[in-house]
């Protein structure tokens, strides 16, 4: 038993990310086809606007439900909304936030970018510690509009006259799942301005200019889009009750700053904090590359409902490292 | 100095580091009957010792001190490290004609071996790179260029921890290794880099199976053998070394399983402070000699070295070089850093793992700054209830009966503790 | 009858302790080490053991400590002086309020031990580099000024007025001194005290920086010296206790040692 796990701690867990998204992107772009429907809870972005996907991503049915007078919402009909929440929490906590690392297919791509990128030799770029900080509020502010905006079109928020009709989906509108995920199935008609109406006009442009800092972005800095995702803020709320957890053994920690350095999200907390215990922050994608990049026995550890998946040894770091070096990567 | 009393200063010089050397080997390669046999790799190198000059092969070598340069940028550019710390009271006499009289014995050591041996030196060194850690060391870079030595000062930040000091040392490392790959004239590629990167992990990682040795009750190794192991790599070629500590390793598997260990019943200590060097090895000769086996070590000529492994993101020299540069100041312990909070908390991690008796912390007399740590290092060790004992010492051999009497004292008073409990 | 032997081998004397099986001391004896340890110590032992009519074959262990321990080839274990003093303690306070601190001052050096609440040691600190703050400074002090070590401690509590601060941190130099304070026209009394201040200010440095805790026992042969106990119960602000013999509480120990082990 032992040496099966010692032989599963030693593996590559990046490799085995890159065929999990291999399939899952399979499963999320061309679902459909072979009549699988994951349904509507998706806590990944799986976007209608692909035909043929396998499922729909949350945030979809959210900003529907969203559109709804107060009174009705806190009425019977707020009803749906609470049960369209559960489901996503129900989806989403067996796999906590890897959902982003392993199986969302815009970060897929933006992992192929970088792999492009890396082989063109282009370095990448991270944000310094202070931008960090600022830059990371952006996806709260960004999950607030998400339903504050279709909210208010069915009430008059703030003093203000409601918004038009044209506001039910903003966030698609501004999406680059929306214009990106359907090129794969060979529709390119998302990639246009849609000049119906002045409001359909800007979200439609917003979302072309979105789309072009994405493929920007990920020659730039790795997974550029996750730093902003409203997808991970709204996630992330509900992560400390995730079954799928990653934790540290601050002890154990030499703080010699590995886990940070391969990190995509750049996020320098898993190398500082020595305290806490679980380590998922909100940037997390939970794609462990960390855990592979630790030399320290049990100090990073993935666990299901406390049983170790993954665990940062000593003697998968070095089979890891040599593995690396005879490959020539 | 004139040239006939710089000769006769030299000659005397060597040979009282051969009989330093000499008498080291005695109490360790003649006195240790039980020691493995794979063992003799490593008297064999440690005895280059009699005549350091032969510590310089054919290979360019760039000189070092302390152990914040990075040695794989210096293995990339396909030259050979030299580290030039060393324990010899010869030597530091020597050195001590260049620093004021209450100087640390280590950086006088430096000096007098840059001294003593300059010619044969000068012929082969390319360049000795000294960081700026200690205020010794900073102020010493001078006057090791008065010997026409060229010295690169390489700049280490005061902090560890901070943004700034990330910033500030990548660059230094940056900077370091273009002028490295100008003074060799060969270039640092990819290639050349991840093969290094990789040598330096394999001595890690045959480091650490040799550590975990120590782990067992009783350990397989005996702790003035293990110095001995990891002075070697101070100077030997890395992959010759790497080899040589896996087929030690080999020898003490077998070993564990015929049940042939050292120091059995032997209080447990943790060695930790300024380090014990070649050829003298003086305090760790003494605890071993009153009774104690040293399991563990926190020091920066034996741990600290091959501790912590380099993990590249990504295979480019633009990531490969800050990954480098990361390893040598995020985990280091070394007390130069404003914070001394990492080696608190690995001298417990080391405690723990290696289910320490006793710490013995030893600070060299000219040395501030271990002094000034054993503080707060005492009280956490107080707070846990482990007994520690704080020695003051040099490298003369003077103040061994004093030492022995400590020592003695220390481990009675441990083995009267585990009677109890 | 068995018979246990603790032999402290300092560098002003040799201390012999002799120990039967309950722990109980039937002899002890205390002369000089003079220039060859081994032999004044091999000695001392053959003279005690006739006066008590005692042969070698009887006694079952000997322990050996102190300064001259590894030279004593007769002993069969050796213990450093730092816990036979501990053990030796131990005994001599017998059912007392627990000692705490063991202050040691000796021919060539001074010792604080910090014990636990079982008597063992916990911590310690000693001067052995330099003489400033022993029993050779008392010496030299005696030398120089033509008295016997046993007259100084009298001499001292005698004198009315108050000691003379003696400026030399090196006892060498200190010599110098007193010669210029005598011929000054200051008292013997005076300048015996300030050497003791002196000698206990140094102890009592040690004692800070090891640690001090109540109750502290006196020994070593320096306890001898009423003079040095006063100042040194001035210098730390707290009493101290001195057993009956204090220079064989070390060997003691070390016939404890041979006797039961620790």
């Amino acid at each position: 038993m032992k040496k099966i796990k010692r032989f599963f701690y030693s593996a590559d867990i990046d490799r085995f990310r890159f065929y999990v998204q291999i399939i899952s992107f399979g499963v999320l772009i061309y679902g459909g086809c072979l009549a699988l429907d994951l349904g509507t809870h998706l806590p990944t972005f799986a976007c209608p606007f692909a035909a043929g996907a396998g499922g729909t991503c949350y945030l979809f049915p959210l900003q529907h439900q969203a559109n709804m007078p107060l009174r009705q919402l806190l009425g019977g009909r707020g009803i749906g909304l609470l049960s369209g929440l559960g489901g996503f929490f129900l989806f989403f906590i067996f796999f906590n936030k890897s959902w982003c690392g392993f199986i969302c297919p815009l970060g897929a791509i933006q992992d192929w970018i970088t792999r492009l990128r890396v082989r063109a030799g282009i370095r990448y770029s991270m944000y310094s510690k202070a931008t960090f900080q600022r830059l990371k509020k952006i996806k709260y502010l960004l999950l607030i509009l998400l339903v504050l905006l279709p909210l208010g079109i069915s009430n008059s928020l703030f003093g203000l006259p409601r918004l038009s009709h044209d506001f039910a989906t903003p966030y698609c509108m501004a999406c680059p799942g929306r214009t990106v995920l359907p090129l794969f199935s060979g529709d390119a008609g998302q990639l246009a301005v849609d000049f119906s109406s002045a409001t359909t006009t800007v979200l439609t442009a917003l979302g072309m200019t979105v789309t072009g800092l994405f493929f920007v972005g990920a020659f730039v800095k790795r997974r550029f889009f996750c730093f902003f995702c409203p997808m991970s803020a709204l996630q992330y709320l509900f992560s400390k009750a995730g079954l799928l957890r990653l934790t540290k053994d601050g002890g154990k920690c030499t703080r010699c700053g590995n886990c940070y350095r391969v990190c995509d999200m750049g996020i320098r907390e898993i190398a500082e904090d020595i305290e806490s215990r679980n380590i998922v922050k909100d940037d997390c994608m939970m794609c462990f590359k960390c855990v592979a990049a630790c030399p320290e026995e049990n100090c990073l550890k993935v666990s299901f409902l406390g049983a170790t998946l993954y665990a940062a040894t000593e003697e998968g770091f070095f089979k890891r490292s040599s593995r690396e070096e005879k490959r020539g990567t | 100095m004139e040239p006939d009393r710089t000769e006769r200063l030299r000659r005397t010089l060597k040979k009282r580091l051969a009989a330093e050397t000499r008498e080291t080997l005695q109490w360790t390669e003649q006195r240790n009957t039980g020691s493995p046999k794979a063992m003799r790799y490593f008297y064999d190198v440690f005895r280059r010792w009699e005549d350091p000059a032969a510590l310089v092969g054919d290979k360019p070598v760039i000189a070092t001190s302390c152990m914040q340069v990075p040695l794989e940028l210096i293995l990339a550019c396909g030259a050979v490290p030299l580290r030039l710390c060393n324990g010899s009271h010869a030597l530091e006499q020597a050195g001590s004609e260049f620093l004021p009289a209450k100087a640390c014995s280590l950086v006088r050591a430096i000096m007098g071996m840059i001294s003593v041996f300059r010619e044969r030196l000068q012929e082969r060194l390319s360049l000795v790179v000294v960081p700026t850690t200690c205020d010794q060391k900073r102020k010493a870079v001078e006057t090791i260029a008065e010997g026409a030595f060229k010295v690169y000062p390489l700049e280490v930040p005061p902090s560890k921890h901070t943004e700034e000091a990330e910033v500030y040392w990548r660059n230094a490392v940056k900077k370091l290794a273009l002028t490295l790959e100008k003074v060799t004239g060969t270039r640092i590629t990819a290639g050349r880099l991840g093969g290094a990167v990789n040598d330096v992990r394999q001595a890690s990682a045959q480091y650490r199976r040799l550590s975990r040795m120590q782990q067992h009750d009783p350990p397989l190794l005996s702790g003035k053998d293990m110095f001995l192991v990891m002075n070697g790599f101070l100077f030997d070629d890395v992959n010759q070394w790497t080899a040589a500590v896996a087929r030690l390793n080999d020898e003490l598997d077998e070993r564990k399983q015929q049940g042939l260990f050292a120091g059995k019943g032997a209080p447990r200590i943790l060695l930790t402070g300024s380090p014990p060097l070649a050829p003298g090895f003086k305090v760790p000769l003494l605890l071993e000699e009153a009774g104690a086996v040293i399991v563990a070590d926190e020091v920066c000529s034996c741990s600290r070295l091959l501790d912590d492994a380099v993990v590249c993101g990504e295979p480019k020299l633009y990531d490969m070089i800050p990954a480098v540069a990361d390893r040598y100041l995020k985990p280091c312990t070394c007390p130069i850093f404003d914070s001394g909070e990492d080696r608190r908390r690995k001298l417990m991690e080391s405690v723990r793992r290696f289910d320490v008796d006793g710490v013995v912390y030893q600070s060299y007399s000219g040395c501030q700054l271990y002094q000034m740590e054993q503080r707060g290092v005492g009280h956490v060790f107080r707070e846990a209830d482990i007994p520690m004992l704080f020695v003051e010492t040099d490298y003369s051999p003077e103040d061994r009966g004093q030492l022995s009497t400590r020592f003695e004292a220390f481990v009675e008073s441990i083995q009267s503790r585990k009677r109890r409990i | 009858m068995k018979r246990f032997c603790g032999i402290d081998i300092g560098s002003a004397a040799v201390k012999i302790v002799l120990m039967d099986e309950a722990g109980n001391m039937i002899a002890h004896s205390i002369s000089p080490s003079g220039n060859h340890f081994y032999r004044s110590a091999a000695d001392a032992l053959t003279r005690l053991l006739e006066t008590h009519g005692i042969s070698k074959d009887d006694l079952s262990r000997t322990v050996a400590t102190g300064y001259g321990r590894k030279l004593f080839k007769d002993a069969d274990l050796s213990i450093s002086e730092i816990s036979a003093n501990a053990l030796g303690t131990k005994k001599v306070n017998g059912n007392g309020v627990p000692v705490k601190t063991i202050i040691n001052i000796g021919g060539q050096d001074s010792k604080v031990i910090l014990l636990d609440d079982d008597g063992n040691v916990k911590e310690f600190g000693m001067n052995d580099k330099c003489a400033a703050g022993t029993g050779r400074f008392l010496e030299m002090t005696a030398l120089n000024m033509g008295l016997d070590l046993d007259e100084l401690g009298r001499l001292h509590l005698d004198a009315g007025r108050t000691p003379v601060t003696i400026n030399s941190t090196c006892t060498v130099f200190a010599a110098s001194e007193i010669i210029s304070l005598l011929a000054d026209g200051h008292e013997k009394g005076e300048i015996i005290a300030g050497v003791h201040c002196a000698i206990a200010r140094r102890v009592a440095l040690l004692a800070d920086r090891t640690g001090v805790a109540d109750r502290v026992l006196f020994d070593g042969g320096g306890a001898l010296n009423q003079g040095l106990k006063s100042a040194l119960e001035d210098e730390l602000m707290r009493e101290v206790a001195v057993p009956a013999i204090p220079q064989i509480t070390t060997a003691m120990g070390a016939a404890l040692y041979a006797c039961e082990g620790f």
